[in-house]
């Protein structure tokens, strides 16, 4: 079990926000990762945290000791980069349209996202996407915390409002005209080969044709370029699922409620019906022996009570021995 | 305190009183400081009895000295049959003045007990006990019961007079030092109060208090005595927590949430706590086991307390025996989107006095569990905050309720670890290691005090021991429990012995203790040497 247990953790692990709308994480920001070493085959398991949405380190990738996280050295991506793990963009660096799409995707695609997301849309998706795992108190402050962080960010005012919303969705599309032009009926945007581009990019079409509302402005302005969403749907068929009915992590779409907050259990390649028979033996002796241990705390307690006479339960206790001294 | 056996003072009778029949007064003062405390007691009117006290109606006024004869005379005879037997009286009627903000019916709650007394002697306790019951009320300056006759055309009752004084200042602060056994260490902490705002008796509390334990809290409270008829007072507390075990465990706990008192008596009470409860690592060096918990939590409990503390003395037992018991339950929500777990913690205590020396031995053992509950429970980690975790810089002997401290061990000193984040950044220094705690714990202890052949050192209440303790902890969770045997944990438990010096004082008592590490692991924070604990009481 220890064995394992270290072997597992010395495998890449990619920890992500939950699965949501059919894809393996419907975050905008763990997706364009989890597609990123899908495309580089690199082999890594897949864990959750549903109960930090507000984190700036999640995704992150751990393997031993080794962590990557999201808020250091400009992403993940680029600390796999760095140390030398995983490198898919070593000929594109220095192609200048490939560093002006990349500011382009990171800069005017992901402040679209972001908006819509959260004030474009009636937030219900993000909701279901962040906070599915919460209770509702913590939803409602940590939603409106966001919202607010938000419109910080994109500099939004009660009297800008709409004028930024404009800004907004126009940038969007001019950003997808472009990389629709860009991709053509290729299989990737550049050279044929995958990058991290198409990573990001592909984790934002895909969020944004599942996870948004029909109703969405952004969706629609997507829909207009239909060799994206092909390119779109083709990958996740070939990436996303495909790898589902192999040896790659599982996941599914669940309704929340019943979704357990670790994923790890979900997620595991091993087949069930061994460990599960040890299981139950071992649920068993461990729920007698609790059961045990219970009630000798019960037994313990009753006990001292009856023996020691136990004090009635009043507020005060007067010290007795002075009662009537000078009345006996 | 009222004393009734002490020599009353004779006072002259009330002037303004005008009884048809001559009655004895039998004045007791006793200043106090502030806090007057006085029982008056009337002769009473005894049914068919009427020889010795009920005379002759007498116009005309006695002299005084007269007067100072009859009244002790009649005391004398009163205090004569008080020795041979129970007086017969009643409380006819309670009658409260000087109350103009607080609410009748609150103190008249408090006064229960008089309704049930049958004799003279019974009805002077219960005034004790009334006058004390209104005292810790805390919001009256003072509080003055005197014992009047009743109507004439009832013989053998008595009138009960509380008269009391609210205070004229109910803002009040004070600054003090406690010890939070759960976190191993001692707190300082300064409070406002404000007494009886809406004249409920209402208690109202801002507090902060700092711990050694890069504790901060900020709190506010409010105690009911009396809240719509239940039979014990009701305590709200809401508080903003704060605490840094980045040192330890790498990560920081902030807490948001609301406490309600709902059952307190001398040995149990029943809380229920909500909160919001937010495990952060700034650091980004956190373990494995520790990144899996950071978010947001929320916690809905019951947590149920018993205990029985019959020692002579808190920071120096050397009688008695003590009994604790917690248990909580995690997880009250419809849903399943809040904290699940199930802990249960005692503490036994026995003291041994051995008669010289004023040398006790002081004997405890305490244990704990938990695990989360719901589906697939055997295999979920239980809760980093509310693991055990052994160690710290209190006494054993003073950290009642749970397995908390072991002398010669740091706070959240031994147990489980795992590896931090490995970081690149040049240095050699290895990353250290995260303190998990455990699902199980137990400590044991022995401790033997004395007081030392000098008389200063015993009049300054400083005395010696010597002292040996073990403890372990271990994890249970995440299918532990399978590779869990007692033989193991007991092979693994950690200990230590040793000698000191207990110096108290009015604020903490305080140990010089070299202690020898008899046994520990690989990465347990225990060193043997001298050490310095704090335990505020």
């Amino acid at each position: 079990m220890a064995q394992v247990g270290e072997r597992e953790s010395e495998e890449l692990t990619l920890v992500t926000t939950k699965p949501y709308f059919d894809l393996p994480t419907a975050c905008p920001l763990c997706l364009p990762l989890f597609i990123y070493l899908k495309l580089a085959h690199f082999p890594f398991r897949l864990s959750f945290n549903s109960i930090f949405p507000d984190s700036d380190q999640i995704p992150y990738v751990e393997s031993g000791t080794y962590v990557a996280y999201n808020n250091e050295n400009g992403g993940v991506i680029e600390n796999l980069k760095r140390d030398g793990i995983v490198d898919l963009d070593s000929e594109f660096q220095s192609v200048p349209d490939w560093v002006a799409m990349k500011a382009m995707i990171s800069s005017w695609l992901a402040d679209a996202m972001m908006y819509e997301l959260w004030v474009g849309s009636d937030g219900k998706s993000a909701c279901k996407i962040y906070y599915s795992d919460l209770s509702w108190p913590i939803v409602k402050v940590l939603f409106l915390k966001q919202v607010y962080s938000v419109k910080q960010h994109l500099g939004i005012t009660k009297d800008n409002a709409e004028q930024r919303e404009d800004e907004i969705y126009k940038r969007a599309k001019i950003a997808y005209g472009a990389l629709s032009t860009r991709l053509g009926d290729q299989d990737f945007l550049f050279d044929d080969r995958p990058s991290s581009l198409d990573a990001t990019f592909l984790g934002h079409v895909l969020v944004t044709l599942h996870a948004l509302p029909e109703t969405s402005v952004l969706r629609s302005k997507l829909l207009e370029h239909g060799n994206v969403v092909r390119y779109a749907e083709k990958h996740k068929t070939k990436l996303i699922e495909s790898s589902s009915s192999s040896s790659g992590p599982q996941f599914r779409s669940v309704p929340s409620s019943s979704t357990p907050k670790r994923g790890p259990s979900n997620w595991s390649s091993k087949p069930k019906s061994q460990p599960k028979r040890e299981k139950t033996e071992g649920e068993k002796t461990f729920k007698r022996r609790a059961r045990y241990f219970l009630a000798a705390q019960l037994v313990v307690v009753l006990l001292f009570l009856s023996l020691m006479g136990g004090n009635d339960a009043g507020d005060m206790e007067l010290d007795d021995e002075d009662e009537g001294n000078a009345f006996d | 305190m009222s004393n009734p056996d002490s020599v009353p003072d004779l006072t002259p009778p009330d002037s303004e009183r005008q009884k048809p029949f001559d009655t004895s007064e039998i004045d007791e003062e006793e200043d106090n400081g502030g806090d007057e405390n006085d029982v008056e007691d009337d002769d009473e009117d005894e049914g068919g009895n009427d020889g010795v006290f009920r005379g002759p109606n007498r116009p005309k006024p006695q002299s005084r000295e007269a007067r100072f004869r009859s009244e002790k005379l009649k005391m004398e005879s009163l205090l004569q049959r008080m020795k041979t037997g129970p007086v017969s009286v009643r409380v006819h009627d309670v009658i409260i003045k000087g109350n103009t903000k607080t609410k009748d019916h609150i103190i008249e709650a408090e006064t229960e007990v008089l309704n049930n007394v049958g004799s003279m002697q019974e009805l002077l306790k219960a005034s004790q006990i009334v006058n004390l019951r209104l005292q810790a009320l805390e919001i009256f300056d003072s509080v003055k019961i005197t014992l009047d006759s009743g109507p004439p055309e009832l013989p053998g009752t008595a009138n009960v007079i509380i008269e009391v004084v609210e205070t004229a200042n109910p803002l009040s602060g004070q600054i003090g030092a406690f010890t939070k056994a759960e976190a191993g260490s001692s707190t300082v902490e300064g409070s406002l109060k404000y007494k009886n705002l809406f004249g409920y008796g209402d208690l109202w509390d801002g507090s902060l208090a700092y711990g050694y334990d890069h504790s901060t809290e900020l709190s506010a409270g409010l105690y009911l005595p009396r809240f719509e008829g239940l039979v014990t007072p009701v305590t709200a507390r809401a508080y903003l927590l704060s605490q840094d075990w980045l040192k330890f465990t790498s990560y920081k706990e902030r807490s948001m949430g609301l406490s309600l008192g709902l059952f307190s008596s001398e040995h149990h009470d029943v809380a229920y706590n909500i909160a919001w409860r937010t495990l952060t690592d700034p650091s980004q060096v956190a373990s494995r086991s520790v990144r899996r918990q950071l978010g947001h939590n929320l916690l809905s409990s019951l947590k149920y307390t018993f205990k029985v503390d019959r020692r002579n003395s808190t920071m120096r037992p050397t009688r008695g025996y003590a009994f604790f018991s917690t248990t909580q339950l995690g997880g009250l929500v419809p849903n399943n989107r809040s904290l699940r777990f199930l802990r249960q913690e005692f503490d036994i205590r026995y003291v041994v006095p051995l008669g010289f020396y004023r040398a006790a031995l002081n004997f405890g053992v305490s244990g704990g569990v938990v695990f989360p509950w719901g589906n697939g429970f055997s295999s979920k980690p239980s809760s980093l905050p509310e693991r055990f975790f052994l160690g710290g810089n209190i006494s054993p002997v003073c950290a009642l309720g749970g397995p908390t401290a072991l002398w010669g061990f740091k706070t959240r000193g031994l147990g489980p670890t795992e590896p931090r984040r490995q970081v690149n950044d040049g240095t050699a220094d290895p990353s250290g290691v995260d303190y998990l705690g455990g699902d199980l714990a137990f400590t044991a202890l022995a401790d033997l005090s004395f007081d030392l052949p000098f008389r200063w050192f015993r009049e300054k209440g400083i005395h010696a021991h010597v002292f040996a303790c073990a403890g372990n902890v271990a994890k249970l969770t995440e299918n532990e429990y399978r590779n869990f045997s007692v033989q193991k944990f007991v092979e693994s438990l950690r200990s230590s012995v040793g000698v000191g010096l207990v110096v108290p004082t009015s604020f903490f008592r305080m140990e010089l203790n070299y202690c020898y590490i008899v046994k520990k692991f690989d990465h347990d924070r225990a060193k043997t040497g001298v050490r310095l604990t704090f335990s505020a009481s």
